[in-house]
């Protein structure tokens, strides 16, 4: 999976790098990209990861936010699982259909698994409410039974009808060095959609998380800005799967988030501040795992250090953080005790 | 494996923390791959599958039960939310293993082979050895399972009550996460990682529909988780077969694991849809059953309205009711032939002795109700009758006989009306 050195093959700025040589490549060439000088043919492996990641960051993020703040992060988990289902099935039609070329990694159709994933997010959470209103189960346990059993489907049809496991295994692990600037596109999409969507209804999603009761009265349908939330979520992890894998994609949502509410109270402030933290975070991950190569020779799977690099921040922040840290308790403790 | 992972779902079901075991499993795959990495060194050729095994084993009851920490830790000291904890210590763990597993896969290819059938799980390729590990390991569930079974039974319903009891609720509790962990330890290499947590979650389910009792509960969870197990080796083998028969082309393996909990799945749907007491299929048919009975009363009400001896006209029964016309002579049919209503002439109805009386009992239900509303409820005269119409169908024969005794026998409604008696004969 890791093929970091064959796809460097061609001349690749940051070869041999290391960290603080990465960063200021990295902005050379931005300016670069930014002055036009630098066409979109012309982007270096690292340079589409980092895009990617980031882009992938402030969907997560965004989407994370009013996930936490609703209590169903574990509902994003069971459609990070289910939407195997769709790309399975995207894939299928696709290639009976001869949308993709004989290349495996050549052109996942951008429509097809936007429209897969809006089917999966649907049909997940539909079955989720079904379960719990009309059977009157525990709302864990449904979405443990529904996302389990899709997902089962899900690995049972990519063996059966590619005979390989790769595509499995693929998608769980997600493959950053695999990245195409197609994947690009993708993310960014899907980045868009998710911003465009949250600043027109940003009222709504407010009033729909904190009191639905009031957002009812005021004649706003809770029910749909369930729906639509979910599905944003299935495009999240839809655009994620390609670089992090549909697992992965739980610590850009929940991560960052997690950070920024240590930090801060305000939902706007929330939002941004978990923006901005996964999108550094990705791409000091992106240096790091690059540096680790070029100096020490280990290769890791970048994904995986940016998640690794999100729980480290996480606990520094724990520690740190000016309200709620561990610090910040034994400093009013020592100041309780003097007074 | 099953029964052991399905007894100790019935647990984590029953305390409401389902996702609890999907977390777990997913925490325990850095377990997977630090101890394929630690047990490399004694790995010869000839012992190769105990050691991985027994490592693996090891390496994952230990991160798991350190996500376990975690997650009680974010809880208790942080403030995060249940579902924010487990979702970030299920990606976190997931995503460290997964970084050292892609650095071992790099460095040492052979054993990163030995950890792949874990994510997903080949029941196919395990050998004597996996199976007396992991045989005692389920053992050793099923015994404490057995031997706690009045404790586990006291707290998973009501800890105050265990607690007054005399029993030890914190060490029961860290029983019961030590039995998750272990289930999840023995699930893995099965099932693998991912789907794990659908054999914890499926059967508790499934059983939860039949019975309310826990003893019964258990039981039936353990047949169920067993049941999918057997089945969904017999269906993976089985398809293979029929698959590969045909075509060389085709010649490929069903995977064993989502086999398993497919069938877990279905089962439980089934189970959902068609137990006897809570199923959907039956609340359905009682509705309908119920709705059908109501309908029954209120034609022979109508027919008792306009002159219990008078033969009605089928126009003038359906303008008082709102169900279609077709439906509407169904039921006067059935009414008929069961002799409540005498159908002499066509379309013209007329009540029997029987039915006489049922309609009777249902005016009186609904004019005692009325009574009973505007006396001692305090409500309006002119609001009674509404309410009155629904619950002349609910009222049983000794809330009745309360009702006649609260209100001193009564003769007449708050409308005037005549109240039947409750012995009511021509």
């Amino acid at each position: 999976m890791m093929m970091k050195t064959t796809l460097i093959a061609y001349s690749n700025p940051y070869l041999g790098k290391d960290f603080f040589q990465f960063f200021m490549q990295f902005f050379r060439r931005l300016w670069a990209i930014i002055m036009g000088n630098v066409s979109s043919g012309d982007l270096v492996s690292d340079e589409v990861q980092i895009f990617v990641l980031v882009g992938i960051s402030i969907s997560a993020a965004v989407v994370g936010t009013f996930l936490m703040l609703r209590h169903m992060t574990m509902l994003a988990n069971a459609l990070s699982h289910t939407i195997l289902l769709g790309i399975v099935f995207v894939f299928v039609v696709g290639r009976s259909r001869g949308v993709f070329s004989q290349e495996e990694h050549q052109g996942f159709n951008i429509q097809a698994l936007l429209a897969a994933s809006l089917v999966m997010g649907v049909v997940t959470t539909f079955l989720t409410q079904l379960l719990t209103k009309t059977m009157r189960l525990q709302e864990d346990a449904s979405i443990g039974i529904v996302f389990t059993t899709l997902f089962a489907l899900g690995v049972i049809f990519v063996t059966v009808l590619t005979r390989s496991a790769h595509i499995g295994i693929e998608v769980v692990m997600g493959n950053v060095d695999a990245l195409h600037v197609d994947d690009l596109r993708l993310v960014y999409i899907i980045a868009a959609i998710n911003v465009v969507s949250f600043s027109l209804f940003f009222k709504e999603f407010k009033i729909t998380t904190f009191d639905p009761g009031l957002a009812q009265v005021m004649g706003i349908s809770v029910g749909f800005f369930n729906y639509l939330l979910m599905i944003q979520v299935s495009l999240t992890a839809i655009g994620a799967f390609r670089a992090v894998g549909v697992l992965m994609v739980l610590a850009f949502i929940t991560g960052p988030v997690l950070i920024a509410r240590l930090l801060t109270h305000s939902l706007r402030m929330l939002l941004v501040l978990s923006c901005v933290i996964g999108s550094v975070i990705s791409v000091v991950g992106v240096a790091l795992s690059r540096h680790l190569l070029s100096i020490h020779g280990i290769s890791l799977s970048t994904a995986g250090l940016v998640v690794c690099l999100i729980v480290v921040s996480y606990v520094f922040t724990i520690v740190i953080a000016p309200r709620c840290g561990f610090l910040a308790a034994k400093v009013q403790e020592s100041s309780n005790s003097h007074t | 494996m099953c029964l052991a992972a399905a007894l100790v779902g019935v647990l984590v079901f029953l305390r409401k923390q389902s996702l609890l075991g999907e977390s777990l499993s997913h925490a325990s795959y850095p377990g997977v791959v630090v101890g394929v990495v630690v047990a490399s060194p004694w790995i010869t050729t000839k012992n190769e599958g105990l050691v991985i095994a027994v490592a693996v084993a090891a390496g994952a009851f230990v991160t798991a039960w350190i996500g376990l920490l975690v997650i009680e830790l974010l809880q208790r000291k942080v403030g995060v939310r249940i579902d924010a904890a487990l979702c970030f210590v299920l990606s976190a763990f997931f995503g460290i293993g997964l970084t050292i597993a892609s650095h071992v896969q790099f460095t040492h290819t052979t054993l990163y082979l030995k950890m792949l059938p874990y994510l997903y799980g080949q029941p196919a390729t395990m050998t004597d050895v996996h199976i007396v590990i992991y045989g005692i390991l389920s053992l050793v569930i099923l015994l404490m399972v057995i031997l706690l079974h009045k404790e586990l039974q006291a707290i998973s319903f009501d800890r105050d009550f265990a607690a007054s009891l005399g029993i030890n609720v914190k060490t029961i509790d860290a029983v019961i996460l030590f039995l998750v962990v272990l289930a999840v330890v023995v699930g893995i290499r099965s099932v693998g990682v991912v789907l794990m947590s659908a054999m914890l979650i499926a059967p508790a389910v499934a059983a939860r529909q039949w019975t309310n009792n826990f003893t019964m509960l258990l039981i039936i969870a353990a047949l169920i988780g067993l049941v999918s197990g057997f089945l969904g080796n017999y269906l993976s083998v089985e398809g293979n077969r029929y698959f590969s028969r045909g075509d060389a082309y085709w010649r490929f393996a069903l995977p064993t694991g989502p086999m398993i909990v497919l069938v877990a799945g279905v089962m439980c749907i089934l189970s959902l849809l068609l137990a006897s007491e809570r199923g959907l299929l039956w609340r359905k048919l009682r509705a309908l059953r119920f709705r059908y009975r109501c309908i029954c009363e209120n034609i022979l009400k109508t027919l008792w309205h306009f002159g219990s001896e008078n033969e009605i006209a089928l126009e003038v029964v359906a303008k008082y009711q709102d169900i279609s016309s077709i439906y509407l002579k169904f039921i006067l049919w059935r009414l008929s032939s069961h002799r409540w209503v005498n159908n002499t002439k066509p379309r013209y109805y007329c009540l029997t002795n029987d039915g006489r009386q049922w309609a009777a009992k249902i005016v009186r239900l609904h004019r005692l109700w009325e009574l009973y509303l505007a006396d001692y409820v305090g409500v309006g005269v002119e609001r009674v009758h509404r309410n009155a119409e629904e619950m002349e169908h609910i009222i049983s024969s000794e809330v009745e006989e309360q009702l006649t005794q609260l209100l001193h026998n009564p003769k007449q409604d708050p409308h005037d009306q005549p109240i039947p008696s409750k012995d009511f004969v021509i």
